[in-house]
């Protein structure tokens, strides 16, 4: 059985089951979502009109035996927010459910005549189209618990708040996690806007009766699964116990505000006074006094890692998850709050209404530059997210994310690259990661290049750290390596056990070679991933973009940031060798 | 003649500085004190450590313990990590670093996550 695409077309409710076409046959999650948008999607098509299409598609993995953290679903399409080609993941319970209905990717186009809202309900005798009137209006805790009500077997539930029905583009796509609450978000540029410009508020994927995922050779995928599970369990940051599991990613929160490279107030310093009264240290502290809420939790069954937490409220019960680095940061330190409790209700309803938490704290962040709250006034942030869930004037403003919000308040200091707002590392103080930020072909993201071991992607021993020279192959690298992982459905966070452990990244090639029976090993990696971005780029240059977008703020290049006070002050032409190779101009 | 820094103490050392996740205390010390006496006073190993900035400059990562020698000035602050904390590298690629850590990283080959399988 091979993998299907499934063809779910809105304009007549119609839904194809298509044999994968040979040219994609090699691809999945990310890589995949990206082909299919760069042969199917018009570059120049608005994004919310007609011609765009929300690609869903789990990883190469997912949905196999005990494949390890393999739960990450992809979306793809043109962004509302940036204009380029996307690709946002999520964990939650819908990659394996997908997968294991034996379909590879969904493509959901066009738009309902009769301007209705619809539920998807996937199963493996096919599509049903249920009119979503009882959901529209509902946030995603609700919608969540509406669709296990209504539909058997406990289904994964991808579906959009809110904002998302607004189409503002801001609007994340929500996955459901194991105890069925939203919270696991294809956030980063405005994917759920795409959703409901389709007319969709939900889909519920139950994959009770499906095929699985066929296995092509049974005895390799074991091979390598071992290997990778051995590194993930054997390594300080991902085994039990270990930074990950005890802290979750805000154990960073501490790191990079002691670096002075914590954005903090919009961007106006690099270490913020209260960080850690936020940080994934305090976390933990605040489960073990309240005697509720957990660490080490995970989002998707089969996650050994479990880096996700679940937040204690006052009153001492599960409150929400999960107060992660970059929503702490985004919703705390960036706005000048201070206080765990409110950034944790700002989470939560960011994950109801459903917004993208970086966006969502730098869209405060940017509004209180200009002048709307102080800094620090957490009561006045926390009421801005009713003005979004009611629709109002301003909510609109703020739900379209951190340009619109900053053009309607006159505010210069703008920290976005292709209109996405920057995650919690600051590029004046963290020089390597604003090479990213600035050509990635997703606008302004942190996960856009991973880290990935140097020596083993063959770059070992050619670069200086310490000097700028090599940077631009560094970068490519890095966002190389992070499209490939993006493509397994595996947790990025492999990263780390697979960069120090040699054994690890033979065994996440051996895994994914394993299930597809391609004939590829450790060294296919880099090549792979720099195939997906150049589709990517390819893409986006259809689109209008050329190298002046792959630039950084303005005002990085002349307002100081503090402590050490520093500008961004890589070259343009550095800059430019990152992508020079996509069309030869590297020789 | 004594001076005062300012201490953070971040994961599992906390503890042996009277925190559960997280400690920070001003602290008298000798003029003259060093890293590693920072370490003695609170009977911190330095293979339990991992990241360790001075006033923002970075000046030890995970496995290569460059920083023992050290020398604290009065109004410094200190952070010190517990071994098991993430900060992938490229989210520390350009950070400032201290000379003895440049000279550390030169003759360890610097690109790593890490630099012990600990
Ligand atoms: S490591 Fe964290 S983000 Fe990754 S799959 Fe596990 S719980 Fe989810």
């Amino acid at each position: 059985m091979t993998r299907k695409l499934l063809r779910i077309n809105m304009s007549d409710l119609s839904a194809t089951y298509e044999d994968m076409p040979e040219k994609w046959a090699k691809w999945a999650g990310r890589g995949l979502t990206s082909a299919i948008t760069l042969d199917e999607i018009e570059p120049t098509c608005h994004p919310l009109g007609p011609n765009n299409k929300l690609i869903i598609a789990p990883g190469w993995v997912s949905g196999t035996p005990a494949a390890p953290s393999s739960g990450r679903t992809s979306f793809g399409g043109k962004s509302p927010l940036t204009g380029t080609i996307k690709e946002a993941n999520a964990g939650g319970l819908s990659s394996q459910k997908i997968a294991k209905l034996g379909i590879g990717a969904i493509i959901l186009e066009g738009t309902p005549k009769d301007g209705k809202w619809y539920t998807l309900h996937i199963t493996k005798d096919g599509v049903q189209f249920d009119d979503a009137s009882d959901l529209m209006g509902k946030g995603m805790y609700e919608v969540d618990d509406l669709c296990w009500q209504k539909y058997p077997n406990e289904p994964a539930v991808i579906g959009i708040g809110q904002v998302g029905e607004r189409k503002l583009s801001n609007a994340g796509i929500s996955v459901n996690d194991p105890e069925n609450k939203p919270g696991r978000y294809a956030g980063r540029g405005g994917m759920g806007a795409v959703m409901g410009a389709r007319g969709v508020k939900a889909i519920v994927i139950d994959d009770a009766g499906g095929p699985g995922v066929e296995i092509a050779d049974m005895d390799l995928f074991k091979q390598g699964r071992k290997k990778l599970t051995a590194a993930i369990m054997q390594h300080d940051l991902t085994k039990k116990d270990g930074g990950l599991n005890s802290y979750g990613t805000n154990v960073l929160m501490n790191i990079i505000n002691e670096a002075g490279g914590l954005p903090t107030r919009n961007f106006s310093a690099g270490q913020f006074e209260g960080a850690a009264l936020i940080s994934g240290e305090m976390v933990a502290e605040m489960v073990e006094k309240r005697q509720s809420g957990m660490t080490g939790h995970g989002c998707h069954p089969g996650c050994i890692i479990q880096c996700s937490n679940i937040y204690p409220n006052e009153e001492g019960e599960d409150f929400v998850s999960c107060v992660e680095y970059e929503t702490s940061w985004a919703l705390g330190a960036n706005c000048g709050i201070n206080d765990l409790d409110y950034v944790a209700k700002m989470t939560w309803e960011c994950n109801d209404i459903g917004l993208d938490t970086i966006e969502a704290g730098n869209t405060v962040a940017v509004a209180m530059d200009g002048g709307l709250l102080e800094f620090g006034d957490k009561v006045g942030a926390l009421a801005l997210f009713d003005e979004i869930r009611k629709g109002t004037p301003m909510g609109r403003i703020l739900g379209q994310g951190v340009e619109a919000t900053a053009k309607a308040f006159g505010v210069s200091r703008v920290p976005t690259v292709k209109g996405q707002s920057m995650p919690a590392y600051e590029p004046r103080a963290i020089k390597g990661i604003g090479v990213t930020y600035a050509t990635s072909t997703m606008g302004a993201d942190h996960t856009a290049g991973y880290t990935i071991a140097p020596e083993i992607a063959g770059v070992g021993g050619k670069v200086d750290p310490l000097s700028k020279e090599g940077k631009a192959d560094l970068s490519l690298t890095f966002q190389a390596a992070t499209a490939f992982i993006d493509s397994t459905g595996y947790c990025l966070f492999i990263a780390f056990p697979i960069l120090d452990i040699a054994e690890g990244w033979a065994g996440m090639a051996e895994s994914v070679a394993g299930v597809m029976g391609m004939e590829i090993t450790g060294d296919d990696v880099i090549p792979m991933g720099k195939e997906i971005l150049k589709m990517e780029r390819i893409f986006n240059e259809r689109a209008g973009f050329t190298a002046a977008d792959d630039r950084l703020p303005e005002f990085m290049r002349f307002e100081k940031l503090p402590p050490h006070n520093v500008v961004w002050d890589t070259s343009d032409e550095d800059l430019d060798l990152v992508y020079a190779w996509v069309n030869g101009t590297d020789e | 003649m004594s001076i005062t820094i300012d201490l953070a103490i971040y994961g599992s050392l906390a503890k042996l500085a009277g925190g559960k996740h997280l400690t920070k205390m001003d602290l008298e010390l000798e003029s003259g004190s060093r890293i590693e006496d920072l370490f003695a006073r609170f009977n911190i190993c330095p293979e339990d450590t991992s990241f360790i900035f001075i006033n923002a400059v970075l000046c030890d990562v995970p496995g290569l313990n460059a920083s023992k020698k050290e020398v604290l000035h009065d109004g410094d602050h200190v952070g010190i990590f517990s071994h098991g904390y993430m900060w992938p590298y490229q989210y520390r690629d350009g950070m400032p670093m201290s000379n003895s850590l440049k000279q550390a990283m030169r003759e360890h080959g610097a690109l790593h996550h890490t630099y012990t399988n600990k």
